[in-house]
């Protein structure tokens, strides 16, 4: 049984097919891209699966569960978390405390620990904000712990997303879109945390368009076309087929390079 | 690195980079918060007399004639040293200002010398006290026979320890601006009655009106401040409060509960329909969420003043609501009676009630939840998609936040003895939002200043105004001064508060930083429910 299931979903705004009858796995360790050029559905189909769109037809299993009808916050409960193409974070909190709200499923204090700042709350807010701080330093932001959000650079907003996207303990992490802004030294570093996140035994589904950051990391990658897959499998063999080639640079691309 | 900001819009403030730098600017705030009070306090005394009370020549007394009326001796020394003090403050604070526009270091020992003269005139200001509750030494002069230079003499010892204690203790301040301005707000929020000592009316002020607000704005901060969900039909939960106690404690049903179970089930009720009513508004935010919640504002009155379900006495509402008695009432040892028509136990117990508030908020704002409610109030989505619970926890701001104002509630109904619906009209929903958008929305503190100012402008200053101006009228020569129904005007008096705050200050007199910026620059949160509903 893989990791991730998702089984012929489909998703329709109005008469619009924005993902088409979509099948395919993500196994446990695994770094599986998700490409297709603008407009394809990969965004769809990740809102989809975390639970922020309802799903049209299909289903999307995880761990075996099914994810279908579930909120978003119990999605991430169950361990798959993830992060925005356009940076979605709390931009007026500061950095430990977007990584403090990432670990918010994970607390146990209760509303009544909250309101008298009971020895249970205290202590446990200790250890999320020494867990938080971690996550930051294994990221290399702990420089920036009391900066607030809004005030980071680009890169280093994108890599505390990731921050609080790690912060629930997610035995899936959905990237979408992490380069996407990013200059070719950030990119690199990017490639390397996203590796080292893996190593760790996390097991991650991006999106991504910089084909330099795909072909370098991915395992597997999924190709959507008009909200539709028409490829899947290594790099190596997506970068030859046709199909894809077709949808990137028109039809008849691909005749014409193979004539070349 | 701060390239990004140019694509976003200009903002007009500036932002801080870390929250140890917002914590800089709040200490800053909360000093010279405590220096206008002390200053404002002293100020109004001086005026005070002049006001209100007609000498042989036409002119009012000034406490300087009492100070001057006053036998020599030691506490006739102290008042002056005092004097002398609190005028060396105000040149410091001149020279300051001077300072810091012109951008010249201050000698070394300036803070020291300060904090010396602050010091002095403290001692003197504790030595009067002593000598006049002790040997009953007419430091003032012949005080006891006038109420109001009595008064007006107190308000100057605490407007010059105010002053004194922040500037004298400046650095302490500008490090622990929370635990400073905590202190001096109790302190002088316990001392109150005693300072008033001769206006029982000023008493019964400080607790229905101010202590009343108070409690209210920081219920409405939990929902509008910490949530970021816009309520102005907060009055409803007040009623809810209010109409539990005088059910539950009074001969309307027979039932006479103690006050001090009832004040818990008073609030208990209001979080209930907190919850309710907050339900079905949990797709809405902004504008839409505004009106519906207007509606319940309206409806919860209007439903008692129908005389729901034969209980809530229709437009006469309910009353003969039991005054509350001191916890040990009828105890043979400690029997303190009961409240009865005095205004000070209440005065003291609302003063608990706020204190014991203020913590469990401080503590909810620094916990798991608080957290909770400001990414809500950011961006919903996110929140979500990081695991919060945005259905449960906006509910928990509706029902906390209503829980407060049912302590209000019940509280009120207590200590007025008659419920009834007009006490819950939207007039005070809009007073609240009023104190709570002045004050600084997202921070204990400021609503805590702006329900004060607010309801002593509202309900204090306009209800007197028609007498004083009699009297002014009356010694400038335009007797039509003292015609006018100043309280006509109250809605007058929110108009220009939110006008001028919005203009000049739009965050509030004391901002929570966060909210500043969001206030200042919007932000882009909606709701996951639309986002879910679009798809």
């Amino acid at each position: 049984m893989a990791l991730l299931e998702i089984d012929r979903i489909t998703k329709r705004f109005g008469g619009l097919i924005a993902v088409n009858d979509v099948s395919f796995d993500v196994d446990t360790g695994e770094i599986v891209s998700m490409i297709g050029p603008n407009g394809a559905g990969k965004t769809t189909a990740f809102n989809c699966v975390t639970g922020l769109y309802p799903l049209s037809a299909g289903d999307v299993r995880f761990q075996g569960v099914s994810l279908v009808g579930m909120p978003p916050h119990r999605i991430t409960a169950l361990g798959i978390t993830r992060t925005f193409q356009n940076i979605r974070l709390f931009s007026y909190m500061t950095a430990v405390d977007n990584v403090m709200v990432g670990e918010h499923c994970r607390m146990h204090a209760k509303v009544w620990d909250d309101l008298l700042h009971t020895r249970k709350a205290r202590t446990e807010e200790r250890q999320v904000e020494a867990r938080a701080l971690a996550i930051l330093r294994r990221l290399g932001l702990e420089r920036y712990a009391d900066v607030y959000a809004r005030n980071l650079p680009y890169g280093l907003q994108r890599r505390l997303e990731i921050a609080r996207a790690l912060a629930s303990g997610p035995t899936l992490l959905l990237l979408d879109e992490p380069a996407a802004g990013l200059n070719p030294n950030e990119k690199v570093e990017l490639m390397g945390v996203i590796s080292k996140l893996r190593d760790t035994g996390l097991t991650i589904f991006l999106i991504e368009h910089d084909m330099r950051v795909v072909m370098g990391i991915s395992d597997r990658i999924v190709v959507l076309d008009y909200g539709e897959k028409i490829a899947e499998g290594s790099p190596k063999e997506v970068r030859e087929n046709p199909r894809v080639i077709d949808a990137y640079l028109g039809s008849g691309a691909s005749a014409g390079m193979r004539t070349a | 690195m701060r390239d990004v900001d140019i694509a976003e819009p200009q903002a007009r403030v500036d932002i801080p980079e870390t929250a140890a730098q917002t914590k800089r600017v709040e200490n800053a705030a909360v000093f010279w918060l405590l220096v206008c009070a002390g200053l404002l306090v002293a100020v109004l005394a001086w005026l005070l007399p002049w006001f209100v009370e007609q000498t042989a020549s036409g002119v009012g007394h000034s406490p300087m004639d009492v100070i001057i009326s006053s036998p020599t001796g030691v506490g006739w020394v102290a008042v002056w040293v005092m004097g002398l003090c609190l005028l060396a403050l105000i040149a410091g604070l001149a020279y300051d200002a001077f300072a810091v526009r012109t951008g010249r270091a201050r000698p070394f020992l300036y803070s020291r010398v300060r904090a010396g003269i602050a010091l002095l005139g403290a001692l003197c200001v504790l030595l009067i006290l002593l000598l006049v509750t002790t040997r009953a030494e007419l430091v003032f002069g012949d005080t006891s026979p006038d109420a109001l230079i009595d008064n007006a003499v107190w308000m100057m010892l605490t407007g010059f320890l105010l002053v004194a204690f922040a500037y004298g203790l400046r650095p302490w301040v500008l490090t622990h601006g929370g635990l400073a301005f905590t202190a001096a707000a109790f302190a002088i929020g316990g001392l109150f009655p005693l300072i008033f000592n001769q206006s029982p009316g000023f008493v019964v002020w400080g607790a229905q009106s101010a202590g009343i607000y108070v409690l209210l704005a920081l219920g409405l901060n939990v929902v509008v401040g910490f949530a970021g969900l816009l309520d102005l039909g907060y009055a409803a939960f007040f009623a809810i409060g209010a109409y539990s106690t005088a059910s539950l404690a009074s001969g309307t049903h027979g039932i006479h509960l103690p006050f001090w179970t009832l004040i818990f089930i008073g609030a208990a009720v209001a979080g209930l329909f907190g919850a309710i009513l907050g339900a079905p508004t949990l797709r809405l935010r902004g504008d839409y969420l505004a009106i519906v919640t207007l509606g319940f504002g309206e409806i919860v009155p209007d439903m008692a003043k129908n005389n729901l379900f034969g209980k809530t006495g229709g437009p006469n509402g309910l009353s003969g609501v039991d005054s509350p008695a001191f916890p040990l009432h009828a105890h043979p040892w400690y029997d303190f009676g009961i409240f009865g028509a005095n205004p000070r136990p209440y005065y003291w117990f609302i003063l608990v009630l706020i204190a014991g508030v203020v913590v469990l908020l401080r503590n909810v704002e620094r916990s798991r939840l608080g957290r909770a409610w400001v990414a809500i109030r950011e961006d919903e989505v996110a929140a979500s998609a990081t695991g919060i619970n945005t259905v449960s926890t906006k509910l928990l701001a509706f029902a906390i936040g209503a829980a407060v104002s049912g302590f209000a509630g019940a509280f009120f109904g207590a200590m007025l003895g008659t419920v009834t619906a007009d006490n819950f009209e939207f007039a005070v929903s809009v007073t609240a939002l009023t104190t709570v958008v002045l004050g600084g929305i997202g921070n204990i503190t400021g609503v805590v200043v702006g329900a004060v100012l607010v309801s002593f402008v509202i309900f204090w200053v306009l209800p007197e105004l028609q007498g004083w101006m009699g009297t002014v009228g009356s010694n400038v020569g335009i007797p039509a001064l003292g015609n006018v129904q100043y309280s006509d005007y109250k809605f007058v008096v929110y108009g220009v508060i939110l006008v001028s705050i919005m203009l000049l200050r739009p965050s509030g007199l004391l901002p929570s930083r966060a909210r500043k910026v969001e206030l200042e620059t919007g932000t882009e949160s909606e709701p996951l429910a639309a986002v879910q509903e679009r798809a």
